[in-house]
């Protein structure tokens, strides 16, 4: 099996705790702080933690508003963020393709 | 091996980007309000005896612009308690995928507030024609909300379905005073949002309810 698509795999998105981040902005111009994480199930502190790491690589972008008397913290893909999780999909597309069986 | 990682990957991968659309917010009160609201404004209109198409229109066109201040309400302020945007991207779907029907049926509303008719008939035939707008207009909303939205937007459309053949073949309960519209309108519409809100009541998982 040529094992180089899996090599290929962007690190920093493919992490059991980071992947579910981007695929839920994936499907959405921008969510906010509590919905990821109420729809993630993850702790406040280590919702942030991998926010921060995708923010650093360029992936993720992070606004805070104060619509009323506290801030609402949103999420979104950056394009650089939907080029690599493009990117990703295919690669996972092309690890599945490679085993299946040639006519 | 890693061809099963791979598949499970996008499984789940698939899983949340179909979560992420979805409409999450706690529809119980909203129906529940709504319902009462409904069953209340039916009883006083058959009360006021609003039986000619321009009262009757112009009483239930204010009746669903109450109904829908009080679901704005309702669910900005679950909003603003989770911290969370209230004109949210699910929020934006359900409201493009309703507002076909729900202009069809302002328009339709003005079209018999025009023609003044007192004939029950006529003006029930207003009824079955917003209660098939309103199931539409349920029905494609039900695509970004639970599964179970869709079946109550199909309720509606059965329910059209079954007043359009009693006003065809069963004149006996048109003239009955349980034909009068109010009633109608009060305990298809109002009495529907309120079981709905009731089932939904017992059956929301209260981890969505924000």
């Amino acid at each position: 099996m040529n094992t180089k698509p899996f090599l290929q795999l962007d690190r920093v998105i493919h992490e059991k705790g980071r992947l579910p981040i981007v695929s839920l902005l994936a499907a959405s111009p921008e969510l906010s702080f509590t919905e990821l994480r109420d729809t993630l199930k993850m702790t406040d502190g280590n919702l942030s933690q991998h926010i921060k790491t995708l923010q650093e690589a360029g992936f993720v972008s992070v606004t805070k508003t104060y619509p009323g008397t506290r801030p609402l913290t949103t999420c979104a893909l950056t394009p650089a963020g939907r080029k690599a999780f493009a990117a990703y999909i295919d690669l996972l597309e092309e690890i599945v393709r490679q085993a299946r069986p040639r006519r | 091996m890693q061809t099963d990682w791979a598949s499970e990957n996008l499984q789940v991968i698939r899983t949340l980007m179909e979560r992420s659309a979805v409409y999450r917010r706690a529809l119980a009160p909203v129906m529940g309000l709504v319902g009462a609201t409904g069953i209340a404004a039916g009883a006083l209109g058959a009360a006021l005896k609003l039986e000619s198409s321009p009262p009757f229109a112009a009483y239930w066109a204010a009746v669903a612009l109450v109904c829908l201040t009080e679901a704005f309400l309702l669910i900005r302020r679950q909003a603003v308690k989770a911290l969370e945007p209230f004109w949210s991207p699910p929020t934006r779907r359900v409201a493009q995928a309703v507002a076909p029907a729900f202009c069809m049926g302002l328009v339709t509303g003005i079209l018999f507030f025009i023609v003044d008719t007192d004939d029950r008939e006529e003006v029930l035939s207003l009824v079955i024609i917003w209660m098939a707008l309103y199931g539409l207009a349920m029905h494609a909303a039900g695509f970004f909300m639970p599964r179970g939205f869709r079946l109550f937007g199909w309720g509606f459309i059965l329910c059209a379905v079954a007043g359009l053949a009693c006003l065809i073949y069963a004149q006996a309960a048109v003239e009955s005073p349980m034909g009068n519209p109010n009633i109608v309108m009060g305990v298809l519409f109002g009495g529907g949002h309120a079981a709905y809100g009731l089932y939904l009541y017992f059956t929301e998982k209260r981890g969505n309810v924000v």
